[in-house]
């Protein structure tokens, strides 16, 4: 292992912005800018929340420095950056349900563990009902959550009005609000901060991030596919747009590329891309204290402390790479938000963007080993990436240090497509946010 | 005091129309034509606005659509560009994000810490203690820019129009007006969108001869049948030219939206002017020269009394001319041509009193113009899929590829003198043309491929237009001093700087970490200069840093506009108004708006299972099959098997999707040879239809099937009980209802009270002896009313939704979607027998196969120990004294002919077992017991009923 030039990492405080205001200092980089090593201990591609997490969770938890995690274009270029930056552990299965709930603990104490502000707000998180079925299946993941001691319940219409006066509450004769599901542990953060604190904490501690680094191609040798790939095989490295790396561990954090990367290493995964499409209003003074979520209308909702409504929907629904919005999009977001809050008419849409979304047949992720030796994947986070990230890679980092599969993630391997065992949160499926 | 000045040649106000509204509680006037901004300013007012993060007072920099400080708010409009929106005799207009007052603004004091609140300090504070944060939050919401939404605020009327032109040209200067005129003199049908209030771009702050020109392509394009759009802008341009126009000049929208699908994209959206980076740029009392000249020669306002000039161009030059002839005072030309600069703009915070020149020299002026160069807004083109490239020679970007179908002229495209512009502009206007001709032979060709081809198809007709030239301009971006880049987001350029210096130093990462481009322009005016800060900071090129990818829309457009006219239907049955008059509670089921009783379902209940009763199920999805190939789709889409069905039966059946998950179930019957008719649960109706639809298209195109849905052709009514069979015979009289001569699960075809072509079949949900009528829609209410009429002394009466469901829980039938979820698979149902694996491939098979021999959840009748508990539907099975999740409940009611309550619910294996003691957390923590039952059915297990 060679000499590691570890940054001083500079303590981000209130009293340290008036000291360098007051000299006019500027910070130190947040993460440094090195030349590509021939070789590593473990690569990580993707620069997304995933990748950065398992580099620095393998770093702070396990002393596993010698890294390098890569990205095509910047960090937090992929979902990482394009999500609608919400948080919630009220899932509908046990598994999803402790998964989730371990990463919102992350989450919670992130701006400490990380020292920098991730501005998680805790402003709770409403599902609402607008049919007697979609009411059932609110009780279906109250009751299971209650279970899981996570606080989550069903709400009337009443208490849905108190939280988020918008809300058109009268009896609507297409959409009536009929209750919600509130989960107050719930809420946003600020997705940028989260990529850039967590390599900013593994940057201090050694691992190097490699912005615009492509990887062209997995090495692999002894597999049963054609050039010594697939089953069987071990990987040895990557190819890379500044080079070629060993390594003997490769992870796959790339989401809505995952198969692209897989294929590269010989391992098909059961996994579509499609595109999710989200947009932004102009900011206006705060109104809307919550998050708010419509699987019916297919469109969740929340406001930035900046002012601005930030709107999702569901994934489109044919498999693409293109991350160009469509006017149909905007079209029907604004038509069921309008459903929901029609007071809203006049604020202007800003902006709308796509992302891509790595979906798997049970709404569920695939982490862990796969039948190449070596080759880690951490893939198939749909619509549900972000909030899953912290736990990801704390899971992830702990899988490659003792190569073996943590508890909390032993229903995600890949084998399940194989054996059957599906993950349930399909169970009731809705807008996923 | 005013600052109007005498009537001006090219004005566009009319002075013969005052008009009176109020500002900040207070009355001023103005002229029809006037913007806010020019009246504001005519009224010399020259504060507007509090920036975003330090509340520095700002005043009219563009004063136009893309002013960064001209956001006010309008009624309960909030964010309006008053740059662009017009004076209304009466308006209430209020400056936004300023507390208490404009003039005094609290907030002021972020300015005087300034130094501390660098891009991102909050990253780098308020992260102990954590408890802490949400109370910050809160303190920064307050913060938040931008106006206030009246929650009360109507919808308002916002239809859509959708257009097929052969050619859209976005931008209405000369540029776009020349196009525009030679595509329409050579046929083709033009749409010219002009996002200002009337055509002409900067010629319509022009001088003497831009204003003939402007009067002269006026006229033309007016008398050349072009569809002129003013007021309107292309706000995005999606694939395949899907082109969106949002018009705010509609006589009653507030704003309409156009949808329009373009053969060709013309993009001649002209030039936006940047404004320049040096300290104090932000004073009220800097301008840009597009401004000064648009406030002098449309509007008749003096900006000013003492100006100095800082210009690199013709424009800049123009702008001297204009300020002298109105008689301010030009103290100074600083002409960045010759090497001179200007450093600081100083004066107090709310105007500006000199000018510090980078040879020392402070000249005192109230008005401070540059004009620095342009930006070219290439967005249309970046939705295209094109990237602009910089050009060094003169300081911007240009499109970089070409497009077959998106083609730019004007400014955007070059320079040149105003023969060359239009040169190129008409030769567009002929290549548009005729390229939409081209375009429209393809389409008819694709569309028309059983006729004969005629002719051959036109050559494409290449881009033979001469480029223009590109004039030499200084590179001027930033001064040697910091100043304010993005003016709505108070982000300058030392943040930016220190930004890029703390690693974010891609553009993309630094407009997220310091969010500059971020704000209501989208990067239009900040984009480039940021570009250019983070390019000097990196020791890099302009080219090298590239820019940011421009999104839709182009410029913001109402959610109003967007949603339209917010038109979600709802569909109810032809007996819809009978059920309203007789006091039913509506229920929304899916589309659907249906009773949900009449009162008191109990009684509909026990009445329905003593004499008959009556419900109206018209939302039943149904599909007439026809066809030689029918029983090849029944199938594949059911489980079980159909070759055999003979014509006059019916017979049930459950399809699963691929993965063997129950997708939904119901009955067909074979009304003759080579006819069917499907039903399928009310929800899934369209999703059957899609998904017969789906696999005929797709893999199986050679059989002969055709199906059409007519879930609304017919009303459907099931008329159930022990004397529905006495009941119906009085209304039919050419179907034999004998129980020889028509038995369960039969179909018949025949008139029901006079109406002719009614199908029944023997079969019902409730379990009681049943008949379902389907009956010509047209006819609905009338069957329903007769049968009532006619079974009066039979007891007859209407149930609804919740008596069935009641009904069919006792008779243990499941609701796909309700006893069922996403992944429960068919073997759970406990009707294997209807599962043929025997048969040809069908959909789900292979799953299916596998999970015969599998252990999986099975769904079975539960009932409490105490039959006065009924478990909330989702109550969770788990095993005694613990958390641990066995199954759940997933219906229950108490059951009036029972007496007690009863359930359905989905159990792992091990709890499946007949006589299993289950143990149900009640949804307010208690935990009862219950067992499982032996059948799925609480009452009737052996169907006695339903037969006799």
């Amino acid at each position: 292992m060679g000499v590691l030039q570890k940054s001083k990492p500079a303590r981000y405080s209130a009293v340290g912005l008036v000291r360098r205001g007051l000299r006019g200092d500027t910070w130190p980089r947040v993460w440094r800018e090195v030349p590509l090593k021939k070789s590593y201990d473990v690569v990580i591609i993707g620069g997304g929340v995933h990748g950065l997490a398992t580099a620095y969770y393998l770093a702070t938890n396990h002393g596993i420095t010698d890294v390098a995690v890569l990205d095509k274009a910047y960090l937090g270029s992929g979902g990482s950056g394009r999500n609608t930056a919400i948080v919630r552990s009220n899932y509908l299965t046990p598994e999803g349900v402790a998964f989730y709930d371990r990463s919102l603990q992350l989450y919670k104490t992130m701006a400490a563990d990380l020292n920098m502000n991730v501005m998680f707000s805790e402003r709770g998180h409403m599902t609402l009902a607008h049919t007697d079925g979609a009411l059932r299946t609110m009780h279906w993941r109250a009751e299971v959550n209650k279970l899981q001691n996570i606080n989550s319940s069903v709400i009337d219409p009443a208490e849905v009005k108190k939280l988020a006066p918008s809300l058109d509450t009268s009896s609507h004769p297409r959409y009536p609000i009929l209750g919600a599901l509130y989960h107050p542990p719930g809420g946003t953060i600020r997705h940028d901060a989260v990529v850039w604190g967590y390599a900013r904490g593994a940057d201090a501690r050694g691992v190097e991030m490699h912005q615009k680094t492509e990887v062209l191609d997995i090495t692999v040798e002894g597999g049963s596919g054609p050039d010594g790939k697939g089953p069987g095989g071990t990987v040895t490295g990557v190819r890379t747009s500044k080079g070629d790396i060993s390594a003997p561990i490769v992870v796959n954090c790339t989401a809505g590329w995952a198969t692209l990367i897989s294929d590269m290493a010989g391992v098909r995964l059961p996994i579509s891309t499609r595109p999710l499409q989200a947009a932004v209003t102009e900011p206006v003074k705060v109104f809307l204290p919550t998050v708010v979520v419509s699987g019916s209308l297919h469109v969740y909702v929340s406001q930035t402390d900046r002012g601005e409504l930030v709107f999702g929907a569901s994934v489109d629904p044919f498999n693409n790479y293109s991350v160009r919005g469509s006017l149909d999009f905007t079209e029907e977001l604004a038509s069921h938000v309008l459903e929901l809050m029609p007071g809203i008419s006049r604020m202007r849409l800003l902006r709308q963007w796509a992302g891509l979304c790595d979906m798997t047949p049970d709404y569920s992720p695939v982490m862990g080993f796969t039948p190449v030796q070596g080759f880690l994947c951490d893939v198939g986070w749909g619509t549900y990436g972000f909030k899953a990230g912290p736990v990801s890679g704390e899971q992830m980092a702990y899988c490659i240090a003792t190569n073996e599969t943590p508890e909390l993630i032993s229903a995600f391997n890949l084998s399940r497509f194989a054996a059957g065992e599906l993950v349930g949160e399909k169970g009731a499926a809705a807008v996923g946010h | 005091m005013t600052r109007r000045l005498p009537a001006q040649a090219g004005e566009v106000i009319n002075r013969s129309t005052p008009l009176s509204f109020k500002w900040d509680g207070g009355n001023l006037s103005a002229f029809e034509g006037d913007t806010i901004a020019s009246a504001l300013l005519a009224n010399d007012k020259r504060i507007v606005s509090r920036s975003m993060k330090y509340h520095r007072p700002r005043g009219y920099l563009t004063a136009d659509f893309w002013d960064p400080n001209g956001f006010v708010q309008v009624g309960d409009d909030p964010n309006v560009r008053s740059g662009h929106r017009l004076v209304e005799n009466g308006m209430t207009i209020d400056p936004q994000n300023v507390w208490p007052s404009l003039d005094y603004d609290m907030k002021a004091a972020n300015g005087l810490v300034g130094r501390f609140l660098t891009a991102g300090f909050y990253y780098k504070t308020f992260i102990k203690p954590q408890a802490m944060w949400p109370v910050y939050e809160k303190v920064l919401a307050r913060f938040a820019p931008g106006g206030t939404v009246d929650l009360d605020t109507p919808h308002g009327y916002h239809d859509k129009r959708y257009a097929h032109p052969d050619v859209v040209v976005a931008g209405g200067g000369p540029a776009g007006m020349a196009a525009a005129i030679s595509a329409a003199s050579l046929g083709a049908r033009v749409m010219l969108v002009e996002h200002e209030h009337a055509l002409g771009g900067h010629l319509r702050w022009g001088n003497a001869e831009d204003r003939r020109l402007l009067d002269e392509l006026r006229g033309k394009v007016e008398g050349a049948g072009v569809e002129i759009l003013t007021n309107s802008t292309v706000t995005g341009r999606y694939e395949d030219n899907w082109t969106a126009i949002v018009q705010r000049s509609h006589p009653i929208a507030v704003e309409r939206l156009i949808k329009a699908r373009a053969k060709v994209l013309v993009v001649a959206p002209g030039l936006i002017e940047r404004p320049y980076v040096f300290t104090g740029n932000d004073k009220p009392g800097v301008m840009l020269s597009g401004a000064v000249r648009r406030l002098i020669n449309m509007y008749a306002v003096k900006p000013g009394e003492r100006a100095v000039v800082f210009t690199g161009n013709a424009d800049g030059d123009a702008a001297i001319v204009d300020l002298e002839r109105v008689g301010v005072t030009v103290a100074r030309v600083v002409d960045a041509r010759q090497g001179e600069n200007i450093v600081v703009a100083k004066g107090g915070a709310k105007a500006l009193d000199s000018v510090e020149l980078s040879d020392g020299s402070v000249i005192e002026a109230d008005l401070l113009v540059t004009a620095v160069g342009w930006t070219a807004p290439t967005s249309l083109l970046n939705m295209a899929g094109d990237r602009p490239v910089y050009h060094a020679g003169s300081a911007r970007f240009y499109p970089s590829a070409e497009i077959h179908n998106v083609l730019a002229t004007g400014g955007i495209a070059g320079d040149g003198d105003a023969d060359q512009l239009l040169a190129h502009a008409e030769a567009t206007g002929r290549l548009a043309a005729n390229r939409a001709a081209a375009v429209a032979h393809r389409v008819q060709d694709l569309t028309a491929r059983a006729l004969p081809v005629q002719g051959p198809e036109p050559t494409w007709p290449e881009d033979d237009r001469q480029s223009l030239p590109r004039d030499s301009h200084p590179a001027l971006f930033r001064s040697t001093t910091h100043g304010i880049v993005d003016y709505s987001e108070d982000v300058d350029s030392k943040d930016l700087v220190a930004a890029a210096k703390e690693g974010y130093d891609s553009v993309e990462l630094l407009k997220r970490y310091t969010t500059a481009t971020m704000g209501p322009s989208q990067g239009k005016l900040e984009t480039v200069n940021t570009v250019a800060v983070l390019a000097e900071a990196r020791g890099e090129t302009i080219q090298e840093v590239g820019t940011t990818v421009w999104r839709p829309p182009y410029a913001p457009i109402t959610l109003g506009a967007l949603g339209g006219r917010v038109f979600e239907p709802v569909r109810v049955s032809s007996i819809q108004s009978w059920h309203e008059a007789n006091g039913a509670t509506p229920i929304l089921a899916g589309a659907w708006v249906r009773p949900d009783h009449y009162g008191d379902p109990a009684a509909e209940v026990t009445n329905t299972r003593t004499n008959v009763g009556i419900i109206d199920v018209t939302p039943l999805g149904k599909l007439d099959l026809q066809g030689p190939d029918v029983p090849k789709l029944l199938n594949h889409l059911y489980t079980n098997k159909w070759s055999q069905l003979p014509v006059g039966s019916v017979r049930y059946g459950i399809m699963c999707a691929e993965d063997g998950v129950v997708l939904d179930d119901g009955v067909t019957g074979r009304l003759s040879d080579n006819r069917y008719l499907m039903t399928t649960t009310s929800s899934g109706a369209a999703t059957i239809w899609e998904w017969a639809e789906n696999w005929l298209q797709t893999e199986h195109p050679d059989w002969q099937v055709h199906v059409t849905p007519v879930t609304s052709g017919f009303t459907s009514i099931n008329v159930a009980g022990p004397k529905s069979r006495a009941l119906v015979s009085r209304l039919v009289d050419n179907v034999d209802l004998g129980p020889d001569a028509f038995d369960y699960m039969q179909v018949r075809s025949g008139t029901v009270a006079g109406v002719p072509n009614c199908f029944m079949w023997r079969i019902g949900f409730t379990g009681e002896l049943s008949f379902e009528l389907h009956v010509p829609s047209g006819h609905g209410l009338h069957v329903w009313t007769a049968l009532l009429e006619m079974g009066n002394d039979l007891g007859v009466k209407p149930f609804g939704l919740e008596a069935q469901r009641i009904m069919r829980l006792e008779k243990g039938h499941f609701i796909v979607g309700q006893d069922t979820d996403g992944l429960t698979k068919a073997p759970s149902l406990g009707m294997n027998g209807l599962i043929k694996l025997d048969k040809d491939d069908f959909a789900g098979k292979p799953e299916l196969a596998w999970a015969m021999e599998q252990s999986l959840p099975s769904l079975v009748a539960i009932q409490t120990t105490d039959p006065a508990e009924v478990p909330t539907e989702a109550s969770q099975i788990v095993r005694a004294g613990t958390n641990e999740i066995l199954g759940r409940i997933t219906s229950s009611r108490m059951s009036p002919t029972l007496d007690r309550s009863i359930c359905l619910g989905q159990v792992l294996p091990e709890a499946a077992p007949a006589g299993t003691e289950l143990t149900i957390v009640m949804i307010d923590g208690r935990r009862i017991t219950a067992r499982v039952m032996e059948h799925q059915a609480h009452f009737d297990p052996e169907g006695q009923r339903l037969r006799g």
